[in-house]
């Protein structure tokens, strides 16, 4: 029998408009939320002739990384010396950013290293970060490239190193030329933004803070 | 497969599981109070969070000396926290053997944490000796911290206290059979001194000393420095 055609060449019966379903996928959708059904049943059975209370553990999210350790020290000593405008309200309690150790991601200020540390390792910030708080364990090879990198920067810092009192004055110069150029160049920059040009006059008191 | 990051969970009083070291929690090998102080440190917070057995490495070989507790305040030392983090990660004995051997021959303090960990978690005995005992030809220095001020060691001198002291480095080590009980077992081979033919002959200097001492009554002082060494040596 020839098969009827329509005007655009397609195939058609009087039923080709409905919707067509991939039996096979929703076929796997149903056996998979079948079986872990099954298993949650299981684990609440089990649960219950323990004596205890079953409770359904809460997917971890798709996109969440393994932690990792911190790549250097923690660095605490940054804002040393700086100044820092704080908003009004901020004196109280730790929401918001305010004065000391600010952390991004979970809008927090904390006014110690220790705290601040500590919440850094807290599960809420890990979440806040999209981090698991699981760490994957190292292989053997792991193991061997970090030590095989470890001891290339050690020998590379080795040879820095200078051991000739000359050359060693003349890196300490180097690196106080280097430091002051910066500050002059700060100053600078500070000058430039005042507005009659003449920079930040700083009140200077004799005996500034010596108790005679 | 993973570990946690730090060692709530594995101090959680409710329940621990996880690898069993002398069937228990290899974390209960240091003592509560000892516990406690390293979970409270700074440096165990900020430098020991998510370390694994790869990232380890940078923090031990940034180790300057090892102890246990020192000041006052019985802070622990940077050696105790890995140490603990050893015991929370317990990797795999091939990895503790590279620590030991290829790692070790470059950075003293990572192979002095390696041993202390064998010690602590290895459960057989004969395994213990047969692994520590080659690190008594290791000569280098190391500098220890003790309750108050500081000491000089060395490697060999190190291991030596761990095979033979009940308690280093504010840790009670476990039980260790002593050598001679477990040679009479047949367990172990006796051993063969790093010394070697060295040894016969210091201990026939040792007869004719003895010789001397009881001719003229007394031993001159750069003999008697090489007979102390010799007795720190042979144990």
């Amino acid at each position: 029998m020839a098969e009827r055609k329509g005007a655009y060449g397609t195939s058609t019966s009087d039923t080709s408009f409905r919707r067509t379903w991939d039996r096979e996928e929703y076929a796997a959708k149903a056996e998979e939320r079948e079986r872990k059904s099954r298993e949650e049943g299981k684990a609440r059975h089990e649960a219950a002739l323990a004596g205890k209370k079953f409770h359904r553990r809460a997917s971890t999210p798709e996109d969440s990384r393994d932690t990792e350790a911190r790549q250097a020290r923690l660095n605490v000593a940054d804002q040393v010396g700086k100044t820092s405008l704080v908003p009004a309200g901020a004196g109280q309690g730790k929401r918001g950013k305010g004065a000391g150790f600010y952390c991004d991601a979970c809008d927090l200020t904390y006014k110690d290293n220790l705290q601040f540390v500590e919440h850094l390792n807290s599960k809420q910030h890990l979440i806040n970060t999209g981090e698991s708080g699981e760490v994957r364990r190292a292989t053997l090879e792991e193991v061997k490239d970090r030590f095989e990198w470890l001891k290339r920067k050690r020998e590379d810092e080795k040879a820095r190193e200078v051991v000739d009192l000359s050359a060693r004055i003349e890196v300490a110069r180097e690196q106080e030329e280097r430091e002051r150029e910066e500050r002059r160049r700060k100053r600078n920059e500070k000058r430039r933004k005042t507005k009659d040009g003449l920079g930040v006059q700083d009140a200077r008191v004799e005996d500034d803070g010596v108790i005679r | 497969m993973a570990h946690q990051a730090d060692a709530r969970r594995a101090l959680d009083e409710r329940g621990y599981t996880g690898t069993l070291i002398h069937g228990d929690n290899p974390l209960k090998l240091f003592e509560k109070a000892v516990r406690d102080r390293i979970i409270d440190s700074y440096y165990w917070k900020e430098q020991c969070f998510g370390l694994n057995a790869a990232t380890l490495l940078d923090r031990a070989v940034d180790l300057t000396f090892l102890g246990g507790t020192y000041g006052v305040a019985q802070k622990p030392t940077p050696f105790l926290c890995l140490a603990f983090k050893m015991l929370q990660l317990t990797p795999e004995r091939e990895i503790v053997e590279f620590y030991l051997s290829q790692a070790g021959e470059e950075f003293k303090y990572l192979r002095a944490l390696a041993a202390f960990y064998v010690r602590l978690a290895w459960e057989k005995d004969e395994e213990v000796y047969t692994t520590l005992e080659p690190l008594l030809n290791d000569s280098r220095k190391l500098k220890r911290r003790t309750r108050e001020g500081w000491q000089l060691t060395y490697v060999d001198q190190f291991v030596d206290d761990l095979l033979g002291k009940s308690r280093v480095c504010a840790t009670t080590l476990p039980k260790l059979n002593p050598r001679v009980f477990l040679e009479d077992e047949e367990r172990l081979e006796p051993r063969v001194s790093g010394l070697g033919e060295e040894l016969d002959e210091l201990e026939d200097e040792d007869e004719e000393e003895k010789g001397e001492i009881n001719g003229n009554g007394h031993v001159s002082s750069s003999e008697e420095g090489e007979d102390s060494e010799e007795v720190a040596e042979g144990g």
